[in-house]
């Protein structure tokens, strides 16, 4: 082909509102939208609106013009329309499906609290309500039963993460240190993966910070002794608590992708306070009783709100790029 | 004249502090296009015909800022596309304020009534809602049936809360001088700060090609719409350029003076006319033909644009390079006529 042939498709492909595929003298083809040209190249913009490529004229055997154009399209559907407007229920994002909020569901109010400050918002009963980055987030503490299903069902999330504290059962785990779920599996039972894209774009999120990714195991009970946890261990699970597979199932079920993020609070090598070992709204009155049962439970017990602590502001420092982050990934779909 | 007093003061601070460094181009307006979606498809846009996978890609907040800081202009008028579909819109409207840049967000208002909690009321940031007309006018304009009426709802709840709101009108061939006033009007009743107006430029790829403005009907038109202006109503913008409009002045472009980033680089020329991408500000404003543009060119593109982002930095720029021409900015902002 001449260098003014070439020169001509370039000046076309240039003005074209559409994907071309570029064909090279060495018989590689790139398809892809031309944004720019010179008399010496011209710079393409991949199908995934992400790489970016100069490809000098010389090494160009020839251009099609393969994708639809979008200049033309525009064009066409509004001949066809002329004179009709759209009407006045045409909805409001256009072409653009609102992305829908994110639901965070915990299963204490306590653990609530760290959702609410990452969102900047005010808890209102056990529920908190906000905006991440423009990204609408509704988190409800539903208790450790059944509650994921109603929320789910009501709330029509895009996402629903499983968030709150966890016990450590991978000895490289301390208190503070997050774990992201690939899996999560009933106690002796079966499991569910976690869905590779929200999880993916949350791992990016998340680096910097002190996290792993892995087996979550779900218990029906609080796994309070080494010797609980150790059993739980067996199946290669980093984490337990007794929340993530319900949630999990109640998104699938709906047929909304999830994530289950877990900060751990007591470590494979510590073990709970009694009145910790069951799921309580409020541990308040059980906690005061039991730090006046002796200094040693009182030692404990600070112990214990330290490590709540760090795993509160673990899980607030995630949300707080959490969110965001899945938004965006969202639009780049 | 609608624009507050500070910002005025920041403008000129900056104007001065160009002349002084004798900088023969400098940038006035950060024209920020974030992404090309929208959610409407009016008849005389040429913004938004892109493939999907280029409509769903949009600037970072990170890049956002990064080119404001490039180009130092005072003020950014984020454009698009409509804006407010930008997932972290409130984001960059906050980190950009926080720069003290003077922020117009131009939008449709279709989706401004549901996000105005993300946004918190600024100085620094002004609403920047299209409207191009009365309700006929401006639904046909758009193409959908009842978008004046959610647009003016939207002011309202902006205006209560306390945000800096101005509209913006693109007119088209067939626009009625009465009508417009009429609407100038009832804006000014709405409680806008301000109005901006200005001919559509006629994109190659807009759908609808009959009705751009020739440059002759633009005069006639903007005469006749502006002529005898009434002292209720307020324009944000410099009365050279409504001059400018009405015929009664002439300008050069100076598409420097609005540059446009988006997701492909620094558009060159200049926001209407696409002739390439440099990588930075600075190959932008050294390596641009720019004598190539503009009406003396000779450039048959640019004989008929009239469009703000092309000749209010000349209006502006001309108020600070003659005393005349400050002494006619003043006076008409004094008394209001133009």
């Amino acid at each position: 082909m001449t260098e003014a042939r070439i020169a001509e498709l370039v000046d076309r492909a240039f003005d074209y509102r559409g994907y071309v595929t570029l064909r090279r003298s060495d018989g590689s083809e790139l398809v892809g939208f031309v944004y720019d040209r010179s008399a010496a190249h011209l710079d393409l913009l991949d199908e995934s609106a992400t790489r970016r490529t100069r490809i000098p004229l010389a090494e160009i055997a020839d251009i099609a013009f393969t994708g639809e154009d979008a200049a033309r399209k525009s064009q066409e559907i509004w001949e066809r329309r002329k004179g009709k407007p759209e009407p006045r229920e045409t909805p409001a994002h256009g072409d653009w499906a609102d992305p829908g909020k994110v639901l965070v569901l915990v299963a204490l109010e306590h653990e609530l609290r760290s959702v609410a400050r990452a969102l900047g918002a005010a808890r209102r009963g056990s529920v908190v309500r906000g905006r991440l980055s423009g990204g609408e987030v509704v988190a409800l503490a539903v208790g450790v039963g059944g509650g994921a299903r109603r929320a789910v069902a009501e709330e029509h999330p895009r996402l629903v993460v499983s968030c709150g504290y966890s016990g450590g059962l991978d000895p490289a785990l301390r208190p503070g240190d997050l774990v992201l779920a690939t899996t999560v599996r009933r106690a002796g039972g079966d499991a569910l993966a976690a869905p590779e894209s929200p999880r993916l774009a949350a791992a990016a999120a998340l680096d910097g910070l002190r996290f792993l990714q892995g087996g979550l195991v779900c218990a029906t009970s609080a796994a309070a002794s080494p010797e609980d946890k150790r059993a739980l261990a067996r199946d290669g699970a980093l984490a337990v608590d007794m929340e993530s597979y319900l949630v999990a199932q109640a998104a699938g079920e709906a047929g909304v992708p999830w994530l289950a993020l877990r900060a751990i609070v007591d470590p494979l090598d510590s073990s709970l306070p009694p009145f910790a070992r069951e799921a309580r709204p409020d541990y308040f009155w059980p906690a005061l009783r039991y730090a006046f049962s002796g200094p040693r439970a009182a030692l404990r017990l600070v112990r214990l709100g330290r490590d709540a602590s760090r795993a509160g502001a673990a899980l607030e420092a995630a949300l707080r790029r959490l969110v965001p982050a899945l938004a965006a990934a969202e639009a780049h779909r | 004249m609608a624009i507050p007093a500070g910002q005025m003061m920041a403008v000129g601070r900056y104007l001065l502090k160009q002349r002084l460094a004798r900088r023969e181009r400098y940038p006035l307006v950060l024209m920020l296009e974030p992404l090309f979606r929208c959610n409407l498809s009016c008849t005389g846009c040429g913004k938004i015909q892109y493939p999907v996978q280029l409509l769903r890609r949009q600037l970072s907040v990170a890049e956002c800022v990064s080119a404001s800081d490039e180009c130092g202009a005072p003020i950014v008028s984020v454009a698009g596309g409509e804006p407010l579909l930008h997932p972290q819109i409130a984001d960059i409207a906050r980190a950009l304020v926080d720069r003290r840049r003077f922020v117009y967000l131009c939008t449709n208002a279709i989706l401004l009534e549901r996000k105005l909690d993300e946004f918190e009321p600024s100085k620094y940031l002004s609403f920047s809602v299209h409207m191009d007309g009365p309700r006929a006018e401006h639904d046909h304009s758009v193409c959908r049936e009842g978008v004046y009426d959610v647009a003016v709802k939207a002011i309202r709840a902006a205006l209560d809360r306390g945000f800096r709101v101005t509209t913006n009108s693109t007119l088209f061939e067939g626009s009625d001088p009465e009508r417009m006033r009429h609407f100038f009007d009832d804006m000014m009743e709405l409680g806008v700060e301000g109005m901006m107006v200005s001919p559509g430029y006629s994109y190659e790829k807009a759908p609808d090609q009959e009705h751009f403005l020739r440059r002759e009907r633009s005069h006639q038109l903007f005469a006749r719409m502006l002529g005898s202006p009434k002292r209720s109503w307020s324009f944000n913008q410099s009365p050279l350029f409504l001059q400018f409009l009405m015929g009664k002045r002439d300008f050069e472009c100076t598409p420097w003076g609005n540059p446009t980033y988006n997701i492909f680089g620094w558009q060159r020329p200049c926001y209407l006319l696409q002739d390439g991408y440099a990588k930075s500000f600075r190959e932008l404003m050294e390596e641009t033909d720019w004598p190539s543009y503009g009406r003396k060119s000779g450039n048959p593109r640019c004989q008929d644009c009239m469009v703000h982002c092309g000749f209010e930095p000349s209006a502006v720029r001309a108020a600070f390079e003659s005393p005349q021409a400050m002494a006619g900015t003043v006076a008409s902002m004094v008394t209001g006529r133009l």
